[in-house]
C-alpha cells in the first residue's frame, strides 16, 4: 500500500517536473538563438570596436610540446608587438588589440574537441594549432558552427581543398607540395638519374611520394628504379637501404619522419660505400639533429626544401628583424631561448597572414574575415625565402605552397635553383 | 516506529531518484551548451572507468588496455555509421566486438597470474595504434574517421539542439551502463569477484573458479569499454590512432584510483576528474598543465588515499574526533565499499590492487 502511493506520487512529480521543463525549455535558450539567426549584419563573437580574440588549440604538454609551444609563441610575440604599437588596423577603418586565448591539447583529439567547445562562444576565429589528428577532430563542428579554423600547422591536404572545408585553411605546405618541388626540380636538372624511394608506409610517406611522382611525370631523364616502404613503428631501416644500395642508383628520394631512422639511414648507406643524392623532408633534415650525426658531409648533395628562415642559423641574429623577432619572443611570449623549431617561425608568419586578412575586412564578422583571408596573393610574409610567397587564392592548396629546394653545405642549407 | 522509518528511508530514496531523474531531464535543456558538452563528455568517461572498475576495483586484475576497447568501440561505430548501418546495429556492434576480442584474450590472459596480465594488457594499446595506422582501408590510417551521426534526429517533435540530444543519449546509456554494473557487482557475480580479489586460493576451496571470474569480469569491461567507444563517437565524432594512445590508458587507471576503486560512484567522480582536470588546469596556465595535473593527483592520493568517493567518510571521521570519539583513528589506507570495516584485514593478498 504504501508502495502503491508513493510510486504513484512519485510518477506525480516525475511528469509536472517534466511538463516545468519542457515549458523551461521553451524560453531557455530561444532567445539567443533567434538573437543569432535575426542579426546576421551584427559583429561576430570576440570582436569588439577595440578588441579581436583568436584561440588556439595545441599541444603544450607531452611529447610534441616542443613545437605546441612555439605554434603559441610566435603569434603571441607577433601580435604582442602590434598591440604595443596601439594595434592592428581593421578594413573598416578600427583600430583593435589581439588577444589570444591558447590552450593545451596535449596531442589528444578529444581535448582539442573539448577546447575548441570552450572557445568556440568568445573567439573571432582559432588558427595556428598544430597537429594533424587535434585539427580534424574538430574539423566538422567548426564547419557545422562557420567558426574559422585557418592557418593551422599540418600538412593534412584536407585543410585546403574549398569545397570539403568551406572555413579552413592550412598554413604550411603539403606533403605533396614538398615532393613535388624535389621531384620538378630534378626533371629540370637535364641529366639522367637513377632514383630509388625509401618511404614510410602511412599517408606521409605516399603523400611524398605522390607529389615527387607527379614531378617527374614525363620527364624521360628520371628512371625509379626501385620503392621500397617502412613501418613508423620500425627500429631499422638497414635491410631496406642495402636493398636499395644494390640498384647503384644516384638519387635517395627518403620520405622519412622518424629522427633515429634517417640517422641510420645516411649511416647505413656510407658504410655499404653507396653515395647517391639524399632528398630529406623539411622536419627530418635538421643539421644538427640529423646531418651531423648522420656524417651527412659525404654525400654529393643532400637536399631539403623549406620556405622560411631557419632562426637557429647564427645568421638570423644578426639581422634587424631576426634580431627585433627574439627580442619580441622573449618579451611578449616569454620564450627565452632561440627557438630550435621552425614552428616559431611560422606562427610568427601565421600572424602577419592574419594581420594582411584584418586589413581588408571591411564588416567585423567570420564570414567577411573568410573572404578576406581568401584573397591574399603574392604577400611575402616575414622570413619567407625567395621564391616562395603566401597565397590563399587558389581552393585548393595551403597559404604556403611554394617551397625552395635548399642544399646542405656542412653547416645549414644554401637554395639552390638546380640539382647536381 | 520501525515500519515508519523504514517507509521514511524508502520515501527518502524514492524522492532522491526522482530529484536525480528530474535533474537528468532538465538540465540539459536549460544549461548552456558548454556546460552539455562536457557533462557529456564526464559520462563517456565514467563508463570507460567503470569498466575498469569492473576488472581492477572489484576483481583485482591489473588492466592497462581499457582504451583499447574504447578505441575499438569507436572505431566499429565510425564505421557502421559511415557505411549508413543501422544505429542500433551499429551500438549493438559497439559493445559485441569489443566484448568477444576481450573475451579472447582474457581466455589466454588470464591464466596468467598477477603481473602478467597487466602486461599483457599493455601490449593492447601499444599494437592497437600501428594496427589503426597499417589498417587504413577500415580505419582511415593517420587520418581517422570523422562521423557526425548524432545530429537531432528529424522525427523529433520539438526543436531541440545537437548538444542536448547528444547529452540525452550520454545520459540514456550512462544510466543503464551504471544500473547493470551496480547490479552485478552487488549481486552473486560481485561477491564472487570480491573473493576472487582478497584470496583465489580461498575462491578455489569455496568452489569458485578464479579463472572463469576473471574472464567474466576482463570481458564485461571490454564490453562497458566498448559502450564507452559508442559514446566516444557520439560526443566526439572523430577517432583516430591517437585515441587509442597508452598514455589515455594510464589516464584512466589514475581517473580510476582518484575516483575510487570498487566503487559505483567513485566511477562517476573519476570520469569527472579525467574530464574535467585538463580544463581546471588549463584555465589556470596552459603552459604547465602537466605539472599542475601531476600535483593535483599527488594531492588528492595524499589527503584521500581512498579516492574522492571517500570524501563524506574521512570529513565524518574529522567531525567525531573532533568531538572526542577516538573510534576512527585507524587511518584507511585501502578503499572500502562494504560497510564492516573489518572485512579488509592486513595480510590479505590484496597487494595488486593496492599498488594500482
Amino acid at each position: 500500500m504504501n508502495m502503491r502511493r508513493t510510486t504513484r506520487k512519485a510518477a506525480g512529480i516525475v511528469a509536472m517536473a517534466s511538463v516545468l521543463a519542457l515549458a523551461l525549455a521553451g524560453c531557455s535558450r530561444g532567445g539567443s538563438g533567434d538573437s543569432g539567426d535575426g542579426g546576421a549584419a551584427a559583429s561576430s563573437p570576440g570582436i569588439t570596436d577595440t578588441t579581436i580574440t583568436l584561440g588556439i588549440t595545441t599541444p603544450l604538454s607531452g611529447t610534441t610540446a616542443g613545437p605546441g609551444t612555439c605554434t603559441v609563441a610566435g603569434i603571441t610575440a607577433y601580435f604582442g608587438a602590434k598591440n604595443a604599437d596601439g594595434g592592428v588596423k581593421f578594413g573598416d577603418g578600427k583600430t583593435r588589440k589581439v588577444e589570444i586565448k591558447a590552450l593545451d591539447d596535449a596531442y589528444d583529439p578529444q581535448k582539442a574537441k573539448a577546447n575548441y567547445d570552450q572557445l568556440k562562444g568568445s573567439v573571432f576565429a582559432m588558427t595556428a594549432g598544430l597537429g594533424t589528428p587535434t585539427n580534424l577532430a574538430w574539423r566538422e563542428a567548426a564547419i557545422a558552427d562557420k567558426v574559422p579554423q585557418v592557418l593551422v600547422m599540418t600538412g593534412d591536404p584536407t585543410f585546403s581543398d574549398k569545397s570539403k572545408s568551406p572555413w579552413q585553411l592550412g598554413f604550411v605546405p603539403t606533403y605533396m607540395n614538398e615532393g613535388e618541388a624535389f621531384g620538378k626540380l630534378l626533371a629540370a636538372s637535364g641529366s639522367d638519374h637513377k632514383v630509388v624511394i625509401l618511404s614510410q608506409n602511412d599517408d606521409y610517406g605516399e603523400g611524398y611520394v605522390s607529389g615527387f611522382k607527379a614531378g617527374i611525370e614525363g620527364a624521360s631523364n628520371i628512371t625509379v628504379v626501385k620503392q621500397l616502404t617502412y613501418e613508423a613503428t620500425d627500429t631499422s631501416v638497414d635491410a631496406q637501404i642495402t636493398e636499395l644500395a644494390s640498384t647503384k642508383a644516384d638519387v635517395i628520394f627518403n620520405a622519412m619522419s622518424i629522427t633515429p631512422l634517417a640517422i641510420a639511414a645516411l649511416q647505413k648507406a656510407q658504410q655499404l660505400n653507396w653515395k647517391p643524392s639524399w632528398f630529406l623532408p623539411s622536419n627530418t633534415s635538421s643539421p644538427s639533429a640529423i646531418l651531423e650525426p648522420g656524417k651527412a658531409s659525404a654525400y654529393p648533395g643532400v637536399y631539403s626544401v623549406s620556405f622560411a628562415q631557419s632562426a637557429s642559423s647564427p645568421a638570423f641574429a644578426t639581422t634587424d628583424e631576426g634580431a627585433q623577432f627574439l627580442s619580441d619572443l622573449k618579451e611578449y611570449a616569454n620564450y627565452k631561448d632561440t627557438p630550435a623549431f621552425p614552428h616559431c617561425v611560422w606562427s610568427y608568419q601565421v600572424g602577419a597572414v592574419l594581420d594582411q586578412a584584418f586589413q581588408k575586412m571591411t564588416s567585423p564578422t567570420r564570414d567577411d574575415f573568410m573572404t578576406a583571408l581568401r584573397s591574399i596573393s603574392g604577400y611575402t610574409a616575414p622570413f619567407m625565402l625567395d621564391g616562395t610567397s603566401v597565397d590563399t587564392t587558389t581552393g585548393d592548396q595551403p597559404a604556403v605552397s611554394s617551397v625552395v629546394i635548399q642544399k646542405f653545405n656542412g653547416k645549414g642549407y644554401d637554395t639552390v635553383d638546380k640539382i647536381g | 516506529m520501525s515500519e515508519t522509518s523504514f517507509f521514511r528511508r524508502r520515501w527518502v530514496r524514492w524522492a532522491t531518484i526522482v530529484v536525480v531523474v528530474v535533474a537528468l531531464i532538465v538540465l540539459p535543456l536549460v544549461l548552456p551548451e558548454f556546460a552539455n558538452q562536457t557533462i557529456a563528455r564526464i559520462g563517456v568517461f565514467a563508463v570507460a572507468v567503470l569498466g575498469l572498475n569492473v576488472v581492477m576495483g572489484y576483481t583485482g586484475q591489473v588492466s592497462l588496455g581499457q582504451i583499447f576497447f574504447v578505441g575499438l568501440g569507436a572505431y566499429i561505430t565510425a564505421y557502421g555509421v559511415t557505411h549508413d548501418w543501422n544505429i542500433i546495429v551499429v551500438f549493438i556492434l559497439a559493445f559485441v566486438g569489443p566484448a568477444v576480442v576481450g573475451l579472447l584474450i582474457a581466455l589466454a590472459a588470464a591464466r596468467l597470474g598477477g603481473l602478467a596480465i597487466a602486461m599483457v594488457t599493455i601490449a593492447l594499446p601499444i599494437v592497437g595504434v600501428p594496427l589503426a595506422k597499417r589498417l587504413s582501408d577500415v580505419t582511415g590510417g593517420s587520418q581517422g574517421l570523422s562521423a557526425q551521426f548524432s545530429d537531432v534526429p528529424d522525427w523529433m517533435p520539438f526543436t531541440m539542439y545537437d548538444d542536448q540530444w547528444q547529452l540525452y543519449i550520454v545520459i540514456l546509456v550512462t544510466a543503464i551502463v551504471f544500473l547493470l554494473t551496480r547490479n552485478l557487482v552487488h549481486g552473486r557475480y560481485g561477491r564472487a569477484f570480491a573473493i576472487v580479489k582478497g584470496n583465489e586460493a580461498v575462491a578455489s576451496s569455496m568452489g569458485i573458479s578464479p579463472y572463469w571470474y576473471k574472464v567474466i569480469a576482463f570481458t564485461v569491461a571490454s564490453l562497458i569499454g566498448g559502450v564507452a567507444g559508442f559514446l566516444y563517437m557520439v560526443v566526439i565524432q572523430y577517432t583516430s590512432p591517437e585515441t587509442l594512445s597508452f598514455a589515455h590508458s594510464i589516464s584512466l587507471l589514475a581517473a580510476m584510483v582518484i575516483g575510487g576503486a570498487a566503487s559505483i560512484v567513485g566511477s562517476l567522480l573519476g570520469g569527472a576528474y579525467y574530464v574535467l582536470v585538463p580544463q581546471l588546469t588549463n584555465i589556470v596556465d596552459p603552459n604547465s598543465t602537466a605539472l599542475l595535473q601531476g600535483a593535483i593527483l599527488l594531492i588528492v592520493l595524499f589527503v584521500l588515499p581512498g579516492g574522492l568517493v571517500s570524501l563524506p567518510r574521512v570529513l565524518t571521521r574529522l567531525a567525531r574526533r573532533r568531538s572526542g570519539d577516538d573510534r576512527g583513528r585507524t587511518p584507511q589506507t585501502t578503499p572500502i565499499t562494504e560497510p564492516d570495516p573489518a572485512a579488509v584485514t592486513e595480510g590479505n593478498p590484496t597487494e595488486r590492487q593496492g599498488h594500482a
